[in-house]
């Protein structure tokens, strides 16, 4: 039988890694103060539009009264519906965290994985960017994983100056699209013949080499006759700061050249890079006006992650089989027995049968098999 | 000479794109002439630079970069923009020049509007054979216009001869394929050259080399 394509089925040694490190993040965001939360599977359509490149990603059905369902494609804006409806007057800050399998429509990579995350709702806070890129970070950490970097930097630089300058709709366009599309040649031919200000051309020009440490910071201070890049340096540098104090800075660079459209996200962004995995492998940021949309004003900020990309080069374990097997001659001491050791706590096997008509349990008595896994045999009279 | 400090891998198309890839290179100071050699080797290390170059269908090369089994790639606009994939596009390097075109029948073109351009309001619903049917349909759709695509691999000019299609969308380089089989450009949809595209973790893990080869290539394109 044949399964969809882009999805997998997860055999025991692999689902059992896989639960292994989701819990060990989960337990990690706990420590953290987040709470887990679940979402529905299906949404309807308008709730998971919000985010224009998703569009021709979703799986899409009608429910029987003819409107749009989708498979959810991520939990941040599930989550801001939940939060602007049943958790409207929770008090803020809210912190939350989810796993749960999510299904992307689309060419290569996975259509179904299990994606973990968090959301730190209702702070501009500085610290509460820092506290979700040093979550991220510790979480990468316990999955086990050393060579990754996490990318750090500001669409303000973007979405602020544009503002600042006032720009025209179409040139506005012109810059997001190419920003959005990683479009650099589109960027730079836009930039050659529009009206900005030198200055500003120069800036954009030269974002996508704007990456390093500290020293970027201070190679923005040219920059900042811009107001909004002020602003955006000056966020930057705080967080930047508090992750030293987070112990996590050396995973960190500042980046200003991560490209990435800004429908969505408003200050602080951040992308997690292995070298292996032609694709981040974390994304996240700060998403003002998100909650807007739910009809409700407030801030947020979070990270998710791709669990499946990163346990794919991990490999797996096998999975946890009995510690005992018990066998013997007479069923219903073979079942007490099994009652015995189960409830003082014992994962234990039941042979099925006389030891003479269960080859497995035969075979190991008879032989003296040393079991690879430490299996313990016992033998019941 | 261009030295990488980090690996870099670079995907070149096969066929006719190969030799302008090379001579750019050669002057960009990378040494490949090799690879102009045994069509049928299909990796060559370059190890003073710090480099391996993949040979592979120009078509593919965007899955490649994607990816990240090739860092870079030199590619055709027209297939950067017929596959959409998630790739950073660095340098325009001014070779391997094409149009997209709208062409029809000489016999069967639409009226001519007061600028002298055609009426394209008579290929609404029509059917376009073409190897490109995603920039078909965008340009259509942005006209407010459906179109059917018929996606065909090759010798696109036939399908209006035989009658499977009203109409083509193509890549036209001089238009004389276009002229041996009596078809007429109605409408051009975009020119397209060669790109240097990055894979996007390529570009932020590897930055500092990628941006001096791209600069030197950038200098070199006259960009």
């Amino acid at each position: 039988m044949r399964i969809a394509e882009g999805l997998r089925d997860l055999l025991p040694g692999e689902l059992s890694f896989l639960e292994e490190k989701e819990r060990g993040a989960l337990d990690l965001f706990e420590a953290w103060s987040y709470r887990k939360v679940l979402t529905t599977g299906l949404e309807y359509g308008e709730c998971v539009e919000p985010e224009m490149p998703r569009k021709g990603r979703l799986y899409k059905f009608f429910d029987q009264e003819g409107r749009v369902l989708a498979l959810r494609p991520e939990f941040t804006t599930p989550i801001a519906r939940l939060v602007s409806s049943r958790m409207r007057h929770d008090a803020l800050p809210l912190r939350l965290c989810y796993s749960g399998d999510v299904y992307r429509y689309g060419s290569g990579r996975y259509r179904e994985f299990r994606q973990i995350g968090v959301e730190l709702i209702g702070s501009t806070a500085e610290m509460a960017d820092a506290e979700v890129i040093a979550l991220a970070i510790e979480m990468l950490r316990c999955l086990g994983l050393r060579d990754f970097r996490i990318s750090l930097g500001h669409i303000g630089v973007f979405s602020d100056l544009a503002v600042e300058l006032a720009l025209e709709d179409g040139l506005r366009t012109d810059l997001e699209d190419g920003l959005a599309q990683k479009d650099v040649v589109r960027m730079r031919e836009v930039l050659a013949t529009c009206p900005l200000p030198e200055m500003a051309k120069e800036l954009l020009r030269l974002l996508p080499s704007l990456t390093g440490g500290a020293e970027v910071l201070d190679r923005l201070r040219e920059f900042e006759c811009f107001d909004s890049v002020r602003r955006a340096a000056a966020s930057l540098r705080t967080v930047f700061g508090f992750l030293g104090d987070f112990g996590v800075q050396e995973h960190v660079s500042v980046d200003l050249g991560i490209l990435r459209g800004f429908a969505y996200y408003t200050g602080t962004i951040f992308e997690g890079y292995i070298p292996e995995v032609g694709f981040p492998v974390l994304e996240g940021g700060r998403y003002d006006r998100l909650y807007e949309e739910f009809g409700m004003s407030t801030q947020a900020t979070g990270f998710a992650c791709n669990l499946e990309t990163l346990l794919s080069l991990g490999g797996q374990r096998p999975s946890p089989e009995a510690d005992i097997l018990v066998c013997g001659n007479a069923p219903d001491r073979i079942i007490r027995r099994c009652r015995e050791l189960r409830e003082a706590g014992k994962k234990v096997e039941m042979a099925l049968g006389p030891s003479a008509y269960d080859r497995l349990a035969h075979d190991r008595l008879v032989h003296d098999l040393p079991l690879h896994d430490h299996r313990r045999v016992e033998f019941v009279e | 000479m261009f030295v990488s400090k980090k690996r870099l891998s670079l995907a070149l198309p096969k066929g006719k794109l190969l030799e302008d890839s090379v001579e750019l290179l050669e002057r960009a100071g990378v040494e490949c002439r090799q690879v102009l050699g045994d069509d049928r080797q299909l990796t060559f290390e370059l190890p003073n630079h710090h480099m391996q170059i993949i040979i592979c269908r120009p078509t593919d090369i965007p899955t490649f970069v994607e990816y990240g089994a090739a860092d870079l790639g030199f590619v055709g606009k027209d297939t950067v923009v017929e596959q959409n994939k998630d790739v950073a596009e660095l340098v325009d390097l001014r070779f391997g020049y094409c149009r997209f075109v709208v062409a029809m029948p000489e016999d069967a073109l639409p009226p001519r509007l007061s600028d002298g351009s055609y009426e394209l309001r008579a290929l609404d619903r029509k059917r376009v054979a073409t190897k490109f049917p995603r920039v078909a349909e965008q340009f259509f759709s942005a006209r407010g216009m459906q179109v059917t695509p018929i996606k065909l691999h090759g010798n696109i000019e036939l399908a209006p001869k035989v009658g499977l299609a009203d109409m083509i969308v193509d890549i036209v380089s001089t238009g004389k394929t276009l002229k041996m089989n009596q078809l007429a450009e109605v409408a051009q949809i975009f020119e397209a050259t060669s790109r240097l595209i990055a894979n996007r973790v390529s570009y932020r893990l590897k930055h500092e080399d990628i941006q001096v080869f791209a600069d030197q290539l950038i200098h070199l394109t006259g960009d």
